[in-house]
């Protein structure tokens, strides 16, 4: 029997992220934490698409998308697999290589726009859980041969195509294609503790 | 290991993108039902996240979001609380023991400096309650300006000749927790206002939910189990 209120307490065993707590009152549906999420990460996820789109038009597109995406499927977020920003990262990320795949003539014929560089909203929080892993990942890509470095670079960061990266060294896509896997059993054994 | 090696190169190469168009469908449908592609798909995402460290941030247009907005009104599917989805981020929470964190965590978004658009937006704060033994999990939301709470059961269930009585305490009102009513129904969100408190009260007050008999507490006092939570803001 409790017949008084305390102020509740309890063990802080891993305290969930601003971005976890946001997502997770969006998978209730709150449309206020929704637009705190927008604010929180949309000049991030803007900024990856238009990398990989370099379209205004088609970032804009493949944005709003995403978004809806994240609203809809923000229950199926799992913090024990991704951290918040990784798996809105990935959703926009997917969704933008869709889009430069399907139209494929779009990457290498067309210049960047002009990038207003907007300060980077996301929490500083998630910065910080991201600067070790990023320390780790630079010294493992550090150990591939150069080539095959901006190799992996272009196609995550700009996605660049098979057939785009081998214009760009002078290989044939199979050979690329080759490298590429090389690289990545590389770089996850390194990455594997 | 030659399949899982395989499956490993086509989860990496699809997280890089190199990847033709069909080749990436194909994958987008097989991770569905191939558990294994889906989690190696998610240890590369894993992996290469660190890189995206080294994009720019790009302000998207300032009306991006109302178009977000309109197209999630347009679905149908915004108006919706699911609860069964509430539940499962709240098992999930307390299975990893930090649900009762959740009352003292404080929020702090760097707001960017555009404006947001959907509706006017309420300062709009929630509480979680965590279940225990015999209370079901509840999720309440709170609009500050109205000072207007919305209480919802997650894990509805009857409780014949039983009710819920929502409580307040704050050192402010003095050692006995306050009533602030009963839940209309057990099995459904309760809204209320509660314009008697001012708002920084609020912000500090503890919340309680107590089981009860049918008409409520008899003696003003909580006499059941009770559960608690403090207000979390998610407005500005």
């Amino acid at each position: 029997m409790i017949t008084t209120l305390h102020h509740a307490t309890g063990p802080m065993l891993s305290k969930p992220t601003e971005l976890e707590i946001l997502l997770s009152a969006v998978a209730a549906g709150d449309q206020a934490a929704f637009g705190m999420l927008y604010q929180a990460t949309s000049a991030k996820l803007y900024g990856v698409a238009l990398r990989i789109l370099r379209r205004r038009d088609l970032a804009d597109e493949v944005i709003q998308e995403a978004y809806v995406r994240i609203w809809n499927n923000a229950a199926t977020f799992d913090s024990s697999r991704a951290s918040p920003i990784t798996w809105m990262v990935s959703i926009t990320r997917n969704r933008a290589l869709d889009e430069v795949r399907r139209a494929s003539h779009l990457a290498i014929e067309t210049t960047p726009e002009a990038l207003d560089v907007a300060d980077d909203a996301m929490l500083a929080s998630e910065r910080v859980e991201l600067a070790s892993d990023l320390a780790r990942l630079r010294a493992c890509l550090d150990d591939l041969e150069p080539d095959r470095r901006e190799i992996v670079r272009l196609a995550y960061l700009d996605g660049l195509s098979r057939e785009e990266l081998g214009l760009r060294f002078g290989h044939p896509p199979g050979t690329i294609k080759t490298w590429l896997h090389r690289s990545l059993k590389q770089l996850k054994s390194c990455l594997t503790p | 290991m030659i399949e899982s090696d395989d499956i490993d190169e086509l989860a990496g190469e699809y997280v890089l993108g190199t990847l033709d168009a069909g080749e990436r469908a194909s994958i987008a449908a097989r991770r569905k039902r191939e558990p294994n592609l889906d989690a190696a798909i998610r240890d590369w995402e894993r992996r290469l996240a660190p890189l995206d460290a080294d994009t720019r941030a790009v302000a998207p247009p300032a009306d991006l979001f109302g178009r977000i907005a309109r197209r999630i009104e347009a679905t149908g599917e915004g108006a919706v609380t699911e609860l069964a989805e509430v539940r499962r981020q709240l098992r999930r929470w307390r299975k990893i023991g930090i649900a009762a964190s959740l009352v003292a965590a404080t929020l702090v978004v760097t707001t960017g400096i555009r404006e947001v658009v959907w509706q006017p937006m309420p300062q709009t704060y929630v509480a979680v309650f965590a279940k225990d033994d015999i209370l079901p999990a509840f999720y309440m939301t709170f609009d500050l300006a109205r000072r207007e709470l919305t209480i919802r059961p997650v894990d509805a269930q009857r409780q014949p000749g039983k009710t819920y009585q929502l409580w307040i305490a704050s050192e402010q009102l003095g050692p006995a927790p306050q009533s602030l009513g009963l839940m209309d129904d057990t099995m459904a969100p309760t809204t209320k206002v509660i314009s008697q408190y001012d708002q920084g009260l609020l912000q500090r007050a503890t919340f309680g939910v107590s089981l009860e008999p049918s008409g409520g507490s008899p003696t003003g006092a909580p006499t059941g189990p009770a559960l608690h939570a403090k207000l979390l803001p998610l407005g500005k």
